[in-house]
């Protein structure tokens, strides 16, 4: 009887090893598609920038003589090259935040990885206020007013949705970090959110230049 | 508001060369791994660091050229 047992208990043993090992065989395979997929749904977004930012590029070299536009015989004044620096170094720094959150996460360091994810939360809620401010205090008419406004509010408007998106996004992922969602070899959704939120920080270097230093 | 954009400019300043060093070490790190994941970060974060650089430029008015705010 006592033997039956054991071997009964060797064989689920032996089972939940084989189930395991099984599970951490189909998280890999699918963790390289997933990726995979993920880095096309970053190339989707990229074309969709590409885009609008050539239809910018196309409008300001091409239709208006003089940049910024002129509107009622003025000319519309540059943005505040200045306050965008700041903004943009607290996007970029939510950047370097997150990838330290990131390998906290691989280190099971999960104190730090609570610090950085609040960090970058912060500091990408922060640049959305900031872009708020600057959507107030624009002197360059509306929406639909010139070329300067459509473009500006468009490509900023539409890079601020991919911010707000991703700072739900990343709330969302700390949530499930607290459930025990993740552990430090399964963490593919921290990937993603890590890849994500760079490629909002990036697609901003070529709208900062574009907006404010060209 | 003239002393307002200096105080951004220092601000700017400070934040993009301490964000840069902190890209460029992540970067480093990042440097010898070889996943999918590894380079899509690596191009990334060398894409942040110029962003720095961009920022960098502004502050010290050198970019726009016609002089910005």
């Amino acid at each position: 009887m006592a033997v039956s047992v054991a071997k009964q208990g060797y064989h689920l043993g032996h089972h939940d090893e084989h189930d395991a090992n099984h599970d951490e065989v189909i998280y890999r395979e699918t963790r390289d598609m997933r990726l995979t997929g993920f880095v096309l749904f970053l190339g989707t977004d990229v074309v969709l920038f590409s885009a609008f930012i050539f239809a910018y590029v196309y409008l300001r070299t091409s239709i208006a003589p003089v940049w910024p536009p002129m509107v009622d015989g003025h000319q519309l004044p540059r943005l505040d090259t200045a306050f965008a620096a700041v903004n943009s170094v607290v996007l970029f720094g939510s950047g370097v935040t997150m990838h330290y959150a990131l390998e906290a996460w691989k280190h099971a360091l999960k104190r730090r990885f609570n610090l950085f994810m609040a960090l970058t939360i912060l500091l990408g809620a922060g640049f959305l206020g900031g872009q708020a401010y600057e959507y107030a205090h624009a002197r360059i008419g509306g929406w639909s007013g010139n070329t300067f406004g459509a473009s500006f509010f468009t490509l900023t408007g539409m890079h601020g949705l991919h911010v707000f998106i991703g700072v739900w996004f990343l709330i969302a992922l700390w949530i499930q970090t607290s459930r025990g969602v993740y552990d430090d070899h399964r963490f593919f959704g921290l990937t993603a959110g890590t890849l994500y939120w760079h490629f909002v920080d990036v697609i901003w270097v070529v709208l900062f230049f574009l907006f404010y230093l060209w | 508001m003239e002393s307002l954009a200096g105080i951004e400019k220092i601000v700017a300043l400070v934040g993009a060369v301490v964000v840069g060093v902190f890209a460029v070490i992540s970067l480093k790190g990042e440097w010898n791994k070889t996943g999918l994941d590894d380079h899509v970060t690596k191009l990334l974060l060398g894409l942040m660091a110029f962003g720095c650089i961009l920022v960098l430029l502004a502050a010290f008015g050198i970019l726009p050229r016609g002089g910005g705010a």
